[in-house]
């Protein structure tokens, strides 16, 4: 039997690693692609700062590919660590570890690159602010990779703890749903997160004096499009530490499993949303920065709207714990 | 690997419940604490037209913490909660940022610090609505667009203490495991000093920021 469970990690661990790391390479290889294009274009309108350019293109594709290099380093653990096992939940653990960071870093991948894109656009633009843009650039996209680092230490949780004395009925799906709920809930977020960071590098090109007010409100619109992930964080915390009784129907493993998926999906359409609705305000705050406190209210509003339904699937997955 | 997540309690039974205290997040509050302390009368002994180094860094925080806040909440209001937000960025700047000293934990990686301190955002922000628009003005809103809306209403206000504090804590709970992680992984060479300053110093500071705008906003949002 030990035998047994030990093949069935080694199992899960290489299928969690594959999955890891080839779902994380998705989000980072977009993102950097935009950058990149972002910056030919701005070459080719002011190819006297090609140097520049190509510096903060560099930079920025760096930063877009950390949610990548978060997926590796989770991959690489999977493969060569020793992970103990102790009961056949591990086997359900680690494979749930590689989906949440897989899943995870899609979104902050592909967020992460607008700002860079924006920011070599901007930097042809406006030469004198090329210093200001890349602050903005790498605090932005910096800001971006908070919802891949929420994935990363729910996978981290999920591979170093030991859960050998929980029931495998239905522990084993509350771990998938851990993994669902941070991974899938953080892919809106991050593109969410990316989407303003863009609009803001835009604004401060065009606008250069209305430099602290747009870093302010990106800061404010990327830190409230990050609530459908940090709702997703949340559900995967309590399917992770709670303990449940053990059964021996099906019914309540999948209710748990369904929990994760529930947050996650219904976090995904939220992030988005509230990353353009901020755009729009940051966009327009750079343009007519006198407005700023009419703007900023509208925008606030309008993202907490668009946030309601990451509420209700929150209530949804938590009846399914608590209640189901 | 046996640090992670492990956290030093001390339990006192009290009447048949168990009291927790949680020692790393009351120690380091407290040596939080005495820090801002020793700052504030540092930077304000010697106070001069010319100012020395000290001087300078406390007036730079307040003045642009009093603009920000000035902006938010208008001239009247900004006179009054000013300072609230003044001492709360310093607080939880310095939090984030000693968890880069070895030995020293963060008192934010402790959820209960984050969360009590979203708390009493809430319920300062939501004394605010009442004080400023009325009591039945402000329970109205619940009942806005629909009357049925009101228990999802309710839900959203409380989510917003669920996101403020567990943006603080998941941000600074996860650069710790990262630093620990890749620091096992390495054997502690090399990588750890940069990974303390992006999570320490940079996400700290950005985190801190972030904390204290929202705080803010939400007192901004209910009063008008």
């Amino acid at each position: 039997m030990e035998q047994d469970i030990q093949t069935w990690v080694k199992l899960a661990a290489y299928s969690g690693a594959g999955l890891s790391i080839g779902l994380g390479a998705i989000g980072a290889a977009i993102g950097e692609g935009y950058t990149a294009a972002q910056a030919n274009s701005a070459v080719s309108r002011n190819p006297a700062l090609a140097g520049d350019v190509f510096k903060s293109m560099l930079v920025g594709q760096a930063i877009a590919e950390s949610a990548s290099i978060f997926s590796l380093v989770v991959a690489m653990i999977l493969l060569f660590s020793n992970i103990p096992a102790t009961s056949f939940i591990t086997v359900a653990a680690v494979f749930a570890a590689g989906l949440s960071m897989g899943f995870g870093a899609i979104g902050s991948g592909v967020g992460a690159g607008f700002p860079a894109g924006a920011a070599c656009i901007g930097m042809v633009r406006q030469p004198a602010m090329s210093a200001k843009l890349t602050t903005n650039m790498l605090i932005g996209s910096a800001v971006c990779q908070t919802p891949s680092i929420f994935a990363l230490v729910i996978s981290f949780i999920l591979i170093f703890s030991d859960f050998g004395s929980h029931p495998l009925w239905p522990t084993w799906g509350a771990m998938l749903g851990a993994g669902l709920a941070a991974g899938l809930s953080a892919i809106g977020s991050g593109i969410g997160g990316g989407v303003v960071a863009g609009a803001s590098s835009e604004g401060i090109a065009r606008q250069p004096t209305s430099v602290s007010s747009v870093t302010n409100i990106m800061l404010l619109g990327q830190a409230i499009a990050q609530t459908p992930a940090i709702l997703g964080l949340l559900v995967a915390f309590i399917l992770i530490f709670k303990e449940f009784g053990a059964t021996d129907t099906i019914a309540p493993a999948i209710a748990l499993l369904s929990s994760g998926l529930c947050m996650g999906i219904g976090g995904i359409g939220p992030g988005i949303g509230e990353g353009i609705a901020s755009s729009g305000g940051v966009k327009w705050i750079a343009r007519n920065e006198k407005e700023i406190g009419t703007l900023t209210r509208t925008m606030l509003v309008g993202m907490a709207v668009a946030e309601s339904t990451a509420i209700y699937s929150m209530v949804i997955s938590l009846v399914l714990i608590f209640v189901v | 690997m046996e640090e992670l997540g492990k956290i030093h309690q001390l339990i006192i039974p009290l009447f048949g419940h168990n009291m927790v205290f949680n020692l790393d997040a009351i120690v380091f509050t407290w040596t939080v604490m005495l820090l801002i302390l020793l700052f504030g009368v540092l930077s304000a002994r010697k106070r001069g037209m010319i100012p020395g180094s000290l001087q300078v860094l406390g007036e730079l925080f307040v003045s642009k913490l009093y603009d920000l806040t000035e902006d938010a909440l208008g001239r009247e209001m900004a006179k009054k909660y000013a300072p609230l937000v003044c001492a709360l960025f310093m607080f939880l700047v310095l939090c984030n940022w000693i968890g880069i000293i070895p030995h020293m934990e963060e008192p934010t990686k402790d959820l209960n610090t984050p969360l009590s301190l979203g708390v009493m955002g809430f319920f300062i922000a939501h004394f605010v609505g009442i004080k400023t628009k009325g009591f039945k003005a402000y329970i109205s809103e619940y009942f806005e667009p629909f009357f049925i809306m009101m228990p999802l209403n309710l839900i959203g206000e409380v989510a917003k203490i669920v996101s403020i504090s567990f943006r603080l804590f998941g941000n600074i709970m996860g650069g710790s495991i990262i630093i620990l992680v890749v620091s096992y992984l390495t054997y502690s060479i090399l990588l750890p000093p940069f990974l303390n300053a992006f999570f320490g110093l940079f996400v700290g500071a950005i985190q801190a920021f972030v904390f204290t705008m929202l705080t803010v906003v939400y007192i901004s949002v209910q009063a008008k």
